[in-house]
């Protein structure tokens, strides 16, 4: 469609004023990163990142946050098939109102049930463990996840389950052999964003380890903000680095973030 | 059909699941029981890090400014070569951090085995509370703590089983350093001015004037965080308030009052210099880290605020920074903030309380105290024998000295009771940002204050 | 119907329930059976250890005359507007910007403006901190250019404060409603833009006559989203403000934290907790309906 060339002058306006507004926060706490700390001569400080790194611990801290998202994205996304291909390729009694229940999870508030997790759990000794951590995570992705892979799998040939009965596939062997394989960018895109909402997760993190061994990367950022305040040219080194994986992926992810977080909302 | 069978069958697993779990608390497996931690007696203690065994002993501490960590870290260095059996794995935060995480850590399982616990009836008088701390007296005795320190030094330190009576009753935790609120001043800036260090409050109010009149920001103050205020209030409060009323109030003891005349000329004070623009723009948007940063960097004329601040900013500012108590008070004698850094203590469930309690006794014994005082910091012990002979630390000690000895060094004002801390810190900033008239912020105060005197 | 077997290659009525088994497990065990618990807790005031009273509804009654959760709600409604309805008029232009004109460097401009949704919410909290500190980057600029009036330690003046922190919800939400219009207006057939432009339709008229009603479905989509990211401000209010000052910056879900694990009135806590629930529930339902209405 063709538009005048004064209105998309100020199309370009408009919109580079908007991506401005949205990196200029971040293009504030890159240059910070780089510059002096207090006391230090003016220049392009790249150190900061090293001093921060070594500081603040993140070797550690971004540690615990692999090992926390292997853990929720493989629980989850598995189980997310299991029960998205019951839901999306089956026919059974009380799939609607059992569907409903798992939606009803995309609406519960992880502060709602962070006390009584921290309460419960601590009770069956499982606080401060890669578990307390994890599940309640796996938890909420699995709803959406489930949610997800139904739509998929239920968009899927019928064809495609009767060739394989043809071939007398069990449920199973079609699953792995047939189902997943012709879905790869939607379990991609599940990947992909689970490891996000794990990666950045904060409430979870910070009530269910409180024993402070298994901090997570936001929460090692945490509490390097409290004490480096005033050596901000550090703490932004350190926000730096622990935003970055993200970035990365996000870069070479694009559209799998952006279709997820779409399709995922809109239907 | 199908479908009933499903809702029942899930409403037969929820009302399973609510009458397997009982009511919150009745089967909770946390620290002690209905309050009141206990602790070791003497002869069951073992003194001999050696005969531990390997321990890994986890520290939590919130000695993040360059000259206690220094120490911190020499220590226990130290402490490790003289305990190869024992490894100690520090975990060290801001003083907010640890505030916020500790009462969360302490009702977990995984606990620290050695604590930095904040004084106050909000932190360490609810930890007593709860159960959630191990009871020092045995470990006082076989270690011989009580001679090492002075009764008043202990005193902020312990309390009744109960949690309720503060200053008496069992010990749970000990100092490290010590600590005096006073004024930071340049000797520059002070010279450009023409003045000389106030040595009284009126000369004091003069010189914030003059600073302001030259343009100058007079008052350096960061609030965001709402507690550096009361390191502000604390000494000027002396200059109105009898030190004695001071001491009721901050302890949360009954018989005094917030809304008297002198408290609301304290408040009024303080509600002048935030007005005034004396503290600077907007303080209470100010990060505390940030604000003395600032002040190293030529921003303003006095910066009044803890010790501990010395050794960093002097690493900075040079000789240019100077120090000095605040001004003697309403009594005559010179009264202010201070007292004790934060105790350490033992969680109730730490796991290796003895390799813990060798760990708090090697950091306050007097080889700890050399430590502290070499790496820059001030210990609470020997303060005038390992005094430095010049710097901002030098100030620093004459300072805690003069006030220790020849006036009084008065309780943090949230010591008072469980929420003090919040109450007077919202109030503060309230003050100070002029939201809030002094009469009616004293009401504040008095509203905590009064309802906690009155039920204990 | 009945018969009939769950799917091709499916053969046992048992089977589904089998598949859907596990998935089912941990998400009743640590997502329902915990908001059973908080609101089981919610009846009872317990301080996090020892024993607990029943207290019944009374931590609900307490709550109506709570000038803290009272606050927090009003907070809550306020932080609405910067995290829904300012994203959304802003998602709406930008969106339609992209449909309506070819728009070099879309891609560019679009994953841009979405980055700040992929950044951990306390490196958020880091940044934007530094910008509204007294002396930071958002000060010096209005003082450039001469409105020292207006600059001030924004996080720790009253009036300011919250606005300041809902700012940083509509820098944190407007390239996800964008996106989402976005999808939604690329459904809209090019000969009904081509009809209006015969018909002498400029920009303004177009979007009002044919981009707007095309999108209610994405629009109610993004409300409840941003909403419900309204209430949940946790981590940024945690980290920026804890409230402050005063409770001037407090929500709901600060709330629940601060009680729990701060006050020790669980209970309390968890009352607030199941409101917060209640109101995400009640927010959804309310705004799906009043799109269905609508359309």
């Amino acid at each position: 469609m063709r538009v005048s060339s004064a209105e998309r002058t100020m199309n370009y306006v408009v919109l580079g004023v908007f991506a401005l507004f949205a990196l200029i926060p971040i293009l504030t706490i890159l240059a910070t990163a780089v510059s002096p700390q207090n006391g230090q001569a003016p220049g392009l400080h790249l150190a900061n990142f090293v001093e921060a790194w070594q500081v603040g611990g993140f070797g550690r801290s971004m540690g615990n946050s692999l090992i926390v998202a292997a853990i929720v994205v493989t629980s989850a996304v598995a189980l997310s098939v299991l029960a998205g291909y019951a839901f999306g390729t089956m026919r059974f009694a009380g799939s609607t109102v059992l569907f409903y229940v798992f939606l009803l999870g995309l609406m519960i508030p992880t502060e709602a049930t962070v006390i009584p997790l921290f309460f419960d759990l601590r009770t069956v000794g499982l606080t401060d463990t890669y578990a307390a951590i994890a599940l309640p995570q796996i938890a909420q992705s699995v709803a959406f996840g489930t949610f997800w892979l139904r739509a998929q799998f239920r968009s899927m040939p019928v064809s495609l389950l009767e060739a394989a009965a043809i071939d007398g596939a069990g449920p199973m062997r079609t699953l792995l052999r047939i189902v997943a394989p012709a879905s790869v960018p939607a379990l991609t895109t599940l990947v992909v964003l689970v490891f996000m909402w794990t990666w950045n997760e904060f409430l979870i993190a910070l009530v269910m380890a409180p024993g402070g061994t298994l901090r997570t990367a936001p929460l090692g950022l945490a509490n390097f903000q409290g004490q480096y305040t005033a050596e901000l040219a550090l703490l932004s080194a350190g926000a730096v680095i622990v935003a970055l994986p993200m970035v990365i992926m996000f870069l070479f992810l694009q559209r799998h973030f952006i279709r997820g977080m779409l399709e995922g909302a809109v239907k | 059909m199908r479908r009933r069978t499903f809702l029942g069958s899930t409403a037969v697993a929820g009302g399973l699941g609510l009458l397997a779990a009982c009511a919150p608390g009745s089967d909770s497996g946390s620290g002690g029981s209905d309050g009141g931690g206990s602790g070791p007696a003497a002869g069951d203690v073992e003194t001999d890090p050696s005969a531990m065994g390997d321990v890994t002993l986890k520290v939590w501490d919130q000695e993040v400014r360059g000259a206690q960590n220094d120490a911190i870290e020499a220590l226990i260095k130290a402490f490790q070569e003289d305990n190869p059996n024992i490894t100690v794995e520090r975990v060290s935060q801001s003083f907010d951090d640890l505030q916020q995480q500790t009462g969360l850590a302490l009702s977990g399982n995984d606990v620290p085995d050695v604590l930095q616990v904040n004084n106050a009836r909000g932190d360490m008088g609810e930890f007593v509370k709860a159960g959630q701390l191990t009871d020092l007296s045995g470990y006082a005795e076989a270690y011989g703590w009580e001679d090492r320190f002075s009764d008043s030094v202990l005193s902020k330190a312990r309390y009744s089983a109960d949690g309720v009576t503060f200053g008496e009753g069992s010990l749970w935790g000990l100092p490290q350093t010590g600590e005096v609120c006073g004024i930071y001043y340049s000797a520059t800036k002070l010279e450009t001015l023409g003045v000389e260090p106030p040595t009284s409050w009126d000369e004091l109010f003069a010189l914030v004037e003059a600073a302001q009149k030259a343009g100058e920001q007079p008052l350096v103050l960061g609030n965001l965080e709402q507690w550096p205020a009361l390191h502000v209030f604390g000494p000027l409060q002396a200059n109105f308030v009898p030190t004695d009323e001071i001491t009721t109030l901050a302890m949360g003891n009954a018989g005094a009052e917030w809304t008297d005349d002198p408290n609301i000329q304290a408040l009024t004070q303080l509600a002048d210099w935030g007005s005034s623009g004396a503290f600077g723009d907007s303080p209470n948007g100010l990060a505390y880290d940030t604000a003395w940063a600032d002040y190293t960097k030529g921003t303003g004329v006095l910066l009044i605020g803890g010790s501990w601040l010395g050794p960093d900013m002097e690493a900075v500012m040079g000789d240019d920074l100077r120090f000095m108590a605040p001004p003697a008070g309403a009594d005559g004698k010179v009264a202010t903030t201070g007292g004790t850094g934060l105790p350490f203590g033992i969680p109730a469930k730490a796991a290796n309380a003895d390799a813990a309690a060798a760990y708090i006794d090697y950091i306050t014994s007097d080889t700890a105290m050399e430590l502290i005082a070499d790496n820059g910091g001030m210990p609470v012990l020997r303060t005038a024998e390992l005094a430095p002979t010049s710097g901002v630390n030098k100030d620093i000690y004459e300072a805690f000295d003069a006030v220790s000895n020849d006036g009084v060094l008065l309780p943090y004002l949230d010591y008072a009771t469980p929420s003090f801390a919040d109450t007077a810190g919202a109030a503060l900033q309230e003050v100070i940002g002029g939201q809030a008239e002094p009469a009616a912020a004293a009401e504040t105060l008095q509203a905590d204050y009064g309802e906690f005197t009155a039920e204990a | 119907m009945a018969r009939q077997r769950p799917s091709a290659v499916v053969r046992s009525r048992a089977t589904p329930y089998l598949f859907i088994l596990p998935a089912f497990l941990v998400y009743a065990a640590f997502s329902l059976y915990p908001l059973v618990r908080a609101a089981q807790f919610s009846l009872f005031e317990w301080p996090g250890f020892g024993p607990s009273t029943f207290v019944g509804l009374q931590n609900y009654i307490d709550l109506a005359s709570d000038p803290d959760f009272r606050a927090a709600i009003g907070n809550a409604l306020v932080l609405i507007l910067f995290y829904a309805a300012l994203p959304l008029v802003i998602g709406l232009v930008l969106a339609a910007i992209f449909r309506r004109g070819q728009v070099r460097g879309m891609g560019f401009f679009r994953s841009v403006i979405f980055l700040p949704q992929v950044i951990a919410l306390v490196v958020v909290a880091v940044a934007w901190r530094n910008i509204y500190a007294p002396n930071g980057p958002l000060n010096q600029a209005l003082r450039a250019v001469g409105l020292d009036e207006l600059a001030r330690g924004w996080l720790g003046d009253p009036g300011a404060a919250l606005p300041a922190v809902g700012f940083i919800g509509t820098w944190l939400e407007m390239g996800l409603v964008m996106l989402l219009l976005l999808a939604g207006m690329s459904r809209i057939p090019d000969d009904l833009f081509e009809a209006a432009r015969l018909d002498g339709a400029g920009p303004v008229q177009e979007f009002f006559a044919i981009t707007l009603p095309s999108v209610r479905g994405e629009i109610v989509v993004a409300l409840v989203l941003t909403i419900i990211a309204a209430l949940k401000t946790f981590d940024l209010v945690y980290l920026t403000t804890s409230g402050g000052p005063g409770n001037a910056t407090t929500v709901p879900s600060y709330e629940v934290y601060y009680r729990a694990f701060q006050l020790r009135e669980v209970g309390s806590a968890s009352a607030v907790a199941i409101v917060l629930t209640l109101l995400v529930f009640a927010i959804n339902v309310l705004v799906t309906r009043i799109g269905e209405r609508a359309s």
